[in-house]
């Protein structure tokens, strides 16, 4: 994988990270430092997951 | 009793009791397409339960329900496309009106709730309930066709 | 007078599994248990049961009758297999 392909990836990776922590933050009820911990953890995971199946769904 | 728990009274009985009445009788092509109003109709009479008893912890019922009940007609969908392949289903009419139910009760549920985070959640529910609902009505009228039977 | 929400919701619980007994084709049925999932949904909520309520729907709208369709199709091909040889 060439540097461009890796920053293009890392960048899908991050616009999803951020569309999902919000949604996270939209969802809950209560926001604490806690919820922002698990949100952005869980927002982290499945933006990897995302990319990962984005990129398998498209490639078809 | 208050207007709202009146309000999701009358969509359920007159909404639910439609659906069970077109998923009792007739052919295939309508009991699938009443079970995915049965779906699209139960969620925003949740919403307005949720604001009738003000609990707002009632709209996860309504999220999870705007993403299981397409799930569901997809299921259908997908295994029963043999037998709707020669007997479609087309009911753009009455998917359009419980759509636009739908966005009506997400509307009044807005204007009550108020400038807040719980009013982008209601709004995220309203777009999956209506983008769902349209998804599956397509999905069985056989529009996906890159979907092959296994 | 929250009562009358209960009532109706509790007719159409009634109404549906009579529906569900009555219809007998498993394929139409498993439509029917479908739409019994979601009303026993709504049932729990107005009983002020919500979380029995998100159970039922994860699992009654979609995980059975999924089930049931693959259950009837495993068994006509296993039937259409047997009668095809002879």
């Amino acid at each position: 994988m060439n540097p461009r392909t890796t920053l293009l990836t890392l960048a899908e990776a991050l616009a999803w990270w951020i569309a999902l922590a919000a949604l996270w933050l939209v969802l809950i009820s209560t926001v604490d430092t806690l919820e922002r911990v698990v949100g952005a953890s869980a927002a982290a995971v499945a933006a990897v997951a995302a990319t990962a199946a984005r990129r398998v769904v498209t490639a078809r | 009793m208050n207007g709202w728990i009146l309000g999701a009274t009358l969509a359920l009985g007159a909404g639910i009791g439609a659906a069970l009445w077109g998923v009792a009788t007739g052919p295939l092509r309508r009991r699938v397409v009443a079970q995915n109003m049965s779906t699209a109709l139960a969620c925003p009479a949740l919403l307005l339960l949720s604001q009738g008893y003000t609990r707002p912890s009632y709209v996860d019922l309504a999220l999870v329900l705007a993403l299981l009940g397409p799930v569901g007609t997809l299921v259908f969908a997908r295994l029963l496309a043999d037998e709707l392949a020669d007997d479609p289903p087309r009911a753009w009419g009455v998917t359009w009106v419980v759509a636009g139910f739908g966005a009506a009760v997400v509307g009044v549920l807005c204007v009550a709730t108020g400038p807040s985070r719980a009013l982008v959640k209601l709004l995220v529910v309203g777009a999956l309930l209506i983008g769902g609902n349209v998804v599956a009505s397509r999905a069985l009228s056989g529009g996906f066709r890159g979907v092959r039977r296994g | 007078m929250a009562d009358a929400v209960i009532v109706v919701v509790l007719l159409l619980v009634a109404a549906t599994a009579t529906t569900a007994v009555a219809v007998r084709d498993p394929v139409r049925q498993a439509l029917v248990l479908s739409v019994l999932g979601v009303v026993l949904a709504v049932l729990f909520t107005v009983l002020q049961a919500p979380d029995v309520g998100l159970s039922q729907l994860a699992v009654g709208s979609a995980l059975t009758p999924l089930l049931l369709l693959l259950a009837v199709r495993k068994v006509r091909r296993r039937a259409r297999g047997r009668e095809d040889p002879e």
